[in-house]
């Protein structure tokens, strides 16, 4: 059921640009912070490490997060409009199938994503003239922000079925990230969702370990994971729709 | 003038003021705890600290706002369907005024409340800097402007397309170059909108990097910089409206 479940949003999706705005968003870090890189050469001195701080810092932050949640947002927009609850629960489909389709979904583009700023990370490497080769962490640091990225994925959606409004989330999201560097300056980085991205991507310190053990990140993500789709699947059960 | 009441009477339960002082109260926190711990030197350059952080904090936040209060605005009628019952009773040219009027005051709002918090964080943390009525009105005029100025084309965006993620991504596009362009020459500034919140800002910061010692200072206003912004918003403005006239519905 899952899997025409998946179907159904893939044919959703079909023909929409909604991929356009994951493959152009990580141009913009990638094309100016290579070139804010080669400007401060003399001050960033730790080579693939500098640049990769230059590509990410703000993206984690601020700018991944709120992308996610436009797309999160998106992804329930059709069942938000024209009565279309009304049909949706009227069809023989587990509720929890429902989100979970949404959730895979969603982060299936995260993951391209990571794969994407992977590519523009490396190419920019090699146009900065960067002759140290590619440093070894790059897949873990990619793996672990897909992650992070899923965990958002799991929290916005959330919202985007509670919240009816497509731009209430995406502010959430916003303000989110935003609060996510008093977390990470606090050390609850592991226990915040809006960081995890930041710190599996180890957007300020690529050259050391996390900011909080592999397990604490592990287990933030399964809990923000975990928790968020029992609460989705609690509203769908037990919440009346509301159609517009 | 009724139109613009029929707009307000429109949102009078979309609470759309939520998400927007939800966002100036992050905004103000972030603000409280930069400048905690403030030593007599960055006392005595409160004000110009307040102005030189904000003009950043902008840069990342306003545009957000402009987005979300645009599509918020433009959202309903595209999810009600209403612009051709719209239009029966009005020309598109006047909704499109009493759309922008109805955000432009929102943002004016905001970037009154912002003013009126560096006020209140200058007296309550003991700025010793001389108060700056001047300059703070500069800054008031000139984040009203540029924050109307990408409205303008957050609504244009928002209106016509029914697919509100084509205009948030913008937003969030803009924010992002807008927030990079800080870092580059200000000739390339100033062909970036998002940018114009630096490019207005009336303090400069002197970063000396044997020292390692940043100093603020107040700069001539940058009224080239101004009549441009002006040129642009009367540009996206003009342009907006005569496609929106025009599209079929």
């Amino acid at each position: 059921m899952l899997w025409n479940v998946l179907r159904g949003e893939r044919m959703k999706l079909r023909r929409s640009p909604v991929w356009l705005a994951f493959l152009i968003l990580p141009v913009l870090p990638a094309f100016m912070g290579t070139f804010n890189y080669l400007q401060n050469i003399e001050i960033l001195e730790d080579g693939w490490y500098s640049l990769w701080t230059q590509h990410t810092l703000f993206t984690c932050y601020f700018f991944l997060p709120a992308t996610i949640a436009v797309y999160c947002s998106y992804l329930f927009r059709l069942e938000h409009t024209n009565h279309n609850w009304n049909r949706v629960m009227t069809l023989p489909v587990p509720e929890l199938h429902l989100y979970l389709a949404k959730l895979i979904t969603a982060s299936a583009m995260v993951v391209l994503t990571q794969i994407w700023v992977g590519i523009l990370f490396i190419l920019s490497g090699i146009l900065s003239g960067l002759s140290d080769p590619v440093p070894p962490e790059l897949f873990e640091w990619l793996l672990f922000g897909t992650m992070g990225g899923v965990v958002i994925c799991s929290v916005q959606l959330l919202l985007s079925l509670i919240i009816r409004s497509f731009a209430v989330p995406v502010g959430i999201a916003i303000a989110g990230g935003i609060l996510g560097i008093a977390a990470l300056s606090k050390g609850l980085g592991a226990f915040y969702p809006y960081t995890l991205l930041s710190l599996g991507m180890r957007a300020n310190s690529p050259g050391g370990p996390m900011a909080c053990s592999k397990e604490q990140f592990l287990a933030g993500c399964l809990f923000y994971l975990a928790a968020s789709t029992a609460v989705a699947f609690i509203w769908l059960r037990k919440k009346d729709v509301v159609s517009v | 003038m009724k139109e613009i009441c029929l707009e307000f009477y429109k949102i009078r339960r979309r609470k759309i003021w939520v998400t927007i002082v939800a966002l100036l109260g992050i905004q103000c926190l972030w603000a409280l705890w930069a400048f905690r711990d403030m030593n007599a030197k960055e006392l005595s350059q409160g004000y110009m600290q307040c102005l030189y952080h904000f003009s950043v904090f902008n840069t990342i936040l306003m545009p957000m706002i402009a987005a979300i209060t645009a599509s918020r605005i433009c959202d309903l009628e595209h999810k009600g369907q209403t612009f051709k019952l719209l239009l029966t009773t009005m020309p598109a040219g006047i909704l499109f005024d009493a759309k922008f009027i109805c955000a432009s005051l929102y943002m004016a709002a905001a970037g009154a409340a912002q003013t009126l918090f560096i006020i209140i964080l200058g007296k309550t943390a003991g700025f010793t800097e001389p108060f700056p009525p001047g300059y703070l009105v500069y800054y008031l005029i000139t984040t009203v402007t540029v924050t109307i100025t990408i409205l303008a084309l957050q609504q244009v965006v928002s209106i016509l397309f029914s697919n509100q993620m084509i205009p948030l991504i913008v937003g969030i596009t803009g924010s992002f170059a807008g927030l990079f362009s800080l870092f580059l020459p200000p000739g390339i500034q100033k062909g970036i909108l998002w940018s114009y919140y630096g490019v207005l800002t009336p303090v400069k910061m002197n970063w000396d990097f044997q020292t390692k010692i940043a100093d603020l200072q107040y700069i001539p206003v940058d009224w080239s910089g101004f009549l441009l912004l002006l040129g642009l918003l009367a540009a996206i403005y003009l342009t907006g409206r005569w496609c929106f006239t025009r599209k079929e519905r």
